[in-house]
């Protein structure tokens, strides 16, 4: 039986993420210089999240110009300003942020203790079946039933693709921890399911989390 | 400018890159290259670290983003890219950009003009029809309309039935594919929708075009090759002889190639087979002279059993098995050809500097391609660690030569983003027996292991090229 408050009480004794934030390609770097480090981010907001996030840092390639924003609500911890206006290989860390767990990666956390989790079972690429996948695209995830033997993926790997089908106990798929083109490593998650046995449980971490996790 | 004074970025990865910093030593020319965070142990990179240090060397997040070659080009000075095969090879946009930008390089391959013309299979089938180059009967363009599709399948196997083929067979192919990547065959117009929906499906999400062509698919037949090499100003264009590259896996990928096409001095063919490679070869230019081609290409041939021929498409980049033509070309009587380096000393603006009567061909050669796949089991790619790579008693003969991207003084984990290849081995032989005792010595000694993280045996298509060499090139 999962214990929730034991859960909850962990995450809540380290409530945040420290993480780098690295040059997704290769550019020309300029930082934003509005921002020392202790300065307070904002991730994406409005309704539809379509504000961006604060402004971190611009990399620029071939005329193109690319903003590197703050995905989440956080604090900034340092700042590499010996690479502003150098060029930088892709993958290069330019900064340090931290931020509060949210409620949602709160949720995910537990939810990743309480789901069943189907792993890849490979490293590669993974994509839902074509009628599974209009399915997760116009109603979500949670409408799609899933059991035993069922042909849910496509896994691509070195251009090639084959079928992979679902193990594990019937259910609704309650989380999706892949995107398209991802590529994935062995072992990680692909879906959460959860079996109708479990739905009440699950319906109770999410509302606990809802009321004990202090909002964003 | 002289050409040594041009620099070249290397815009692709693995045995092929290992090739072009090798070729611009050869020519004296300074290079940069480029490597994703997976291919960090890659041997083009350490070739590359090796030879122009670690300045020489930049991480980009793809092969696949021209805006960050560009800017990398820009960063190391370079002043032309040699595209290698795959990614931008036989994209005209890129290799249009790539010189009309601001800072102008020189792209190493046929103009863009040329890549556009002859890069669309579906205009070269045309190209082709209109000189009286035979093609296979299909389709001239790309269709999305899975009725239209349908029915011209339908015509297909109506028109196969009253040729008196008894088992009529229908080619669907994702039009913007390459490399035998999205192509699959229907035995019967009742399964057509489904397979016609599943190539569909996988040309969309591989290459985001669901154009497929519909053919007739020729069973039976040999896949030949015309190597032809020209300057930049399209007037000096010759051969280098045929390849035949018909051992292929189940998904039509090469596995061994063998120079020239055939051997009619030594095998009895039902057809004239020397005629053959003349008309194949007679073919080849002319279209090259059509579209004024001017870098290296290739020509891909079918040949069918009663010996008729017909152009299936061109490559206009280098190919995996340019090695095995140069490894039988004489120039001026010398060998040592080496496709790559003229490719790129002509791309610069050298002439080319001989005629087609100056280039001979002696003996014969064998590519193999050392795979990490499982034959047994559809060719399946394997991953894994190598932790053994050695060909031992073999590796100082004149007549092999191996390229190799996989290091063998440690062990290397196989990237799962691009194919298992690991290694060319290029055999050559003064005439068929030899080529063939030499192959069979070569893939006896070779020594390659690993093992899956969960302690799984490497898997490997060593045995399957053994398998295929004593009848080579019979048909």
């Amino acid at each position: 039986m999962l214990d929730i408050s034991a859960l909850l009480e962990e995450v809540k004794a380290s409530p945040y993420v420290e993480s780098s934030v690295k040059t997704p390609h290769s550019g020309v770097v300029s930082f934003n210089d509005d921002l020392k480090p202790g300065a307070a981010l904002f991730g994406p907001q409005g309704l539809y999240k379509e504000k961006p996030g604060t402004l971190l840092a611009n990399l620029e390639r071939e005329r193109v110009s690319k903003s590197i924003n703050a995905l989440e609500k956080g604090e900034l911890v340092a700042v590499n300003t010996e690479l502003a206006g150098r060029f930088v290989q892709a993958g290069t860390e330019i900064m340090r942020v931290r931020h509060f767990l949210s409620r949602k990666e709160v949720l995910d956390i537990i939810l990743k203790e309480a789901l069943h989790l189907f792993r890849a079972p490979e490293k590669a690429k993974y994509y839902f079946v074509p009628a599974v996948d209009l399915k997760v695209k116009n109603t979500g995830p949670k409408s799609v039933s899933v059991h035993d033997g069922m042909d849910l993926f496509i896994i691509s790997r070195m251009k090639r693709e084959t079928p992979l089908r679902y193990s594990g106990p019937d259910g609704v798929i309650y989380a999706v921890y892949f995107s398209v083109h991802q590529n994935l490593d062995a072992g990680e998650p692909l879906i959460g399911i959860c079996p109708p046995s479990q739905v009440n449980q699950i319906e109770e971490v999410a509302m606990r989390v809802q009321t004990e996790w202090p909002d964003e | 400018m002289n050409i040594s004074d041009n620099k070249v970025l290397v815009a692709n990865r693995g045995e092929i890159a290992i090739r072009i910093v090798q070729a611009c030593r050869k020519l004296g020319l300074d290079f940069a290259c480029v490597h994703t965070a997976e291919d960090a142990h890659s041997g083009h990179v350490r070739l590359a670290r090796e030879l122009g240090g670690q300045g020489s060397l930049y991480r980009i997040s793809s092969y696949h983003d021209a805006n960050e070659l560009m800017v990398v080009a820009d960063e190391s000075g370079a002043t032309a890219i040699h595209p290698g095969y795959g990614f931008f090879a036989e994209d005209y946009r890129f290799a249009r950009r790539v010189m009309q930008r601001n800072r102008g390089l020189i792209f190493i391959g046929p103009s863009w003009r040329v890549i556009r013309e002859l890069g669309d299979k579906i205009n070269t089938k045309r190209l082709a029809r209109s000189l009286g180059v035979p093609t296979v009967p299909g389709s001239d363009r790309p269709i999305y309309d899975e009725m239209e599709a349908e029915a011209l399948a339908a015509s297909l196997f109506d028109f196969q039935e009253r040729q008196g083929i008894k088992k009529p067979l229908v080619l669907i192919k994702a039009s913007a594919g390459g490399g035998g990547m999205g192509i699959e065959e229907v035995q019967d117009i009742d399964l057509f929708r489904s397979v016609y929906r599943r190539v569909r499906n996988y040309a969309a999400r591989q290459f985001k075009d669901e154009g497929v062509l519909i053919e007739q698919r020729i069973r039976d037949f040999n896949h030949l090759e015309v190597q032809i090499l020209a300057d930049r100003n399209a007037k000096n264009i010759v051969h280098f002889g045929t390849r035949n590259c018909s051992i292929q896996s189940t998904g039509l990928q090469k596995r061994v190639e063998i120079a020239p096409g055939f051997d009619p001095g030594t095998i009895t063919y039902k057809f004239d087979a020397q005629k053959v490679l003349d008309d194949i070869t007679t073919h080849s230019l002319a279209l090259a002279r059509k579209v004024k081609y001017d870098s290296v290409g290739t020509w891909e041939w079918i040949v069918t059993r009663d010996g008729h021929p017909y152009l299936m498409e061109v490559n206009t980049r280098i190919q995996v098995e340019n090695g095995v033509s140069a490894a039988i070309a004489r120039v001026k009587g010398q060998s040592g050809i080496d496709l790559i380096a003229e490719q790129i000393r002509t791309g610069l603006g050298d002439p080319l500097g001989y005629a087609q009567d100056d280039i001979s061909f002696e003996g014969m050669g064998i590519e193999y391609r050392i795979i990490a796949e499982d034959p047994d089991n559809g060719f399946t790619p394997w991953v894994g660690r190598i932790e053994e790579f050695a060909w031992p008693g073999t590796d100082k003969e004149p007549w092999l030569s191996l390229h190799t991207h996989v290091p063998t003084d440690q062990p290397y984990d196989i990237p799962t983003e691009f194919d298992p290849n690991l290694a060319l081995g290029i055999i050559w032989g003064q005439d068929i027996k030899q080529a063939r005792e030499r192959g069979l010595e070569f893939l006896n000694n070779l020594k390659l292991d690993g093992q899956t993280s969960s302690g799984q045996r490497m898997k490997t298509n060593v045995e399957f090229l053994k398998g295929k060499t004593p009848a080579i090139l019979q048909f």
